[in-house]
């Protein structure tokens, strides 16, 4: 009853984060909610151009956090994380966010924003499509 | 008549045998990987590796700041210990090494694990006791850099105000490369398997099963 619950709640929340803003689409986003010591966590979801024109991702914000889009590399066994500003998406592509891939990470985080069922609203600046403000559930990822 | 039951026979047995074998995973002793150390567990006890003998060690190597891959790892450590049964959690010892001592003292270790499992031990100790345990088990890691606004690509369209330099000071955070393997060590100590996030639960932990059995 609780995993049918959690799963409801789940897809509640990920319904509540797609987001459609003309030519960009986002979905499924939502952040991990965090050790309650933790200054850092992920964020991951999909964000789609279904234009006809390649936009680029300027820049991605949020007055709860410091947000960043890395990229996970593992290279001979070894993961590095990859600062990825300026990141283009083809028209008709997608930037898929997901774990040991691309992702956000939130860092200076306040616990008392960082809480599982709380929102935080993310802002994402393309050069065409402009300023797009979603608000991302906090989710506990890894149960 | 006599010839063909004994073919069936025969055929039987050898297919039993098949069957019995792909239960057993071959685990051989993985020289030079793993070894004797000593550290500081996430209790603030200076412990020897091979306190932890006549148990199994799932071990790993990761740091708290880290946002993506190791909770990503941690979760899947969580998940893999929860396959197993209490009785054999009991003979399971989940390590997770931190190549940041300097941030992730004990006390802070044990906070961040306890989010996945209150079982799970931190191993902290000076720069080098971490060194040397990363170089044990032929691994590495390396300090990318202090995340303290590093960068012009950063910009907040409504910044976050600090209250004073320390709050400031505590947003920072050092990021690290480092390798993502899982190391499955005997309860002789021995080294048996390096896995990695990508092996599937179902398998690691039978192979975590057959040490516990051996």
């Amino acid at each position: 009853m609780k995993n049918l619950s959690s799963s409801l709640l789940f897809f509640v929340a990920m319904l509540f984060s797609v987001c459609s803003h003309a030519d960009i689409e986002t979905k499924e986003f939502r952040i991990i909610l965090a050790p309650a010591v933790a200054k850092s966590t992920a964020g991951y979801g999909v964000i789609k151009n279904v234009g006809a024109e390649a936009d680029t991702l300027i820049d991605i914000s949020s007055d709860a956090a410091m947000v960043m889009l890395h990229k996970t590399e593992i290279n001979l066994g070894m993961a590095q994380m990859i600062h990825m500003p300026n990141i283009v998406i083809e028209a008709g592509s997608e930037l898929v966010l997901e774990p040991m891939s691309f992702h956000l990470m939130l860092s200076g985080l306040s616990a008392e924003q960082f809480k599982q069922g709380e929102t935080i609203t993310l802002l994402l600046e393309f050069e065409k499509a402009g300023m797009i403000e979603i608000e991302v559930p906090i989710v506990p990822a890894w149960e | 008549m006599l010839n063909k039951i004994l073919t069936i026979l025969l055929i039987t047995l050898l297919s039993n045998v098949n069957i019995a074998k792909s239960k057993v995973v071959n685990l051989p002793i993985l020289s030079g990987v793993g070894g004797e150390f000593t550290a500081v567990d996430s209790n603030g006890n200076t412990i020897e590796f091979n306190s932890y003998a006549g148990n199994v060690v799932v071990l790993a190597f990761g740091y708290t700041s880290c946002a993506d891959i190791c909770p990503f790892t941690l979760g899947y450590l969580k998940q893999l210990y929860n396959k197993l049964s209490s009785e054999e959690q009991q003979k399971v010892r989940m390590l997770f090494v931190t190549v940041d001592p300097e941030y992730d003292t004990p006390e802070h270790l044990k906070a961040f694990l306890g989010h996945f499992n209150e079982d799970f031990i931190g191993i902290s100790g000076s720069k080098e006791q971490t060194d040397y345990i990363v170089s044990l088990y032929q691994a590495e890691y390396n300090q990318l850099s202090a995340l303290g606004i590093p960068t012009e690509n950063i910009r907040r369209v409504q910044p976050k105000l600090f209250e004073d330099e320390s709050e400031a000071e505590e947003d920072t955070a050092t990021l690290f490369s480092h390798s993502v393997s899982i190391y499955l060590v005997d309860k002789d100590g021995f080294t048996r398997s390096v896995e990695y996030t990508g092996t599937p639960k179902d398998e690691f932990s039978a192979k975590i099963k057959q040490l516990i059995n051996e």
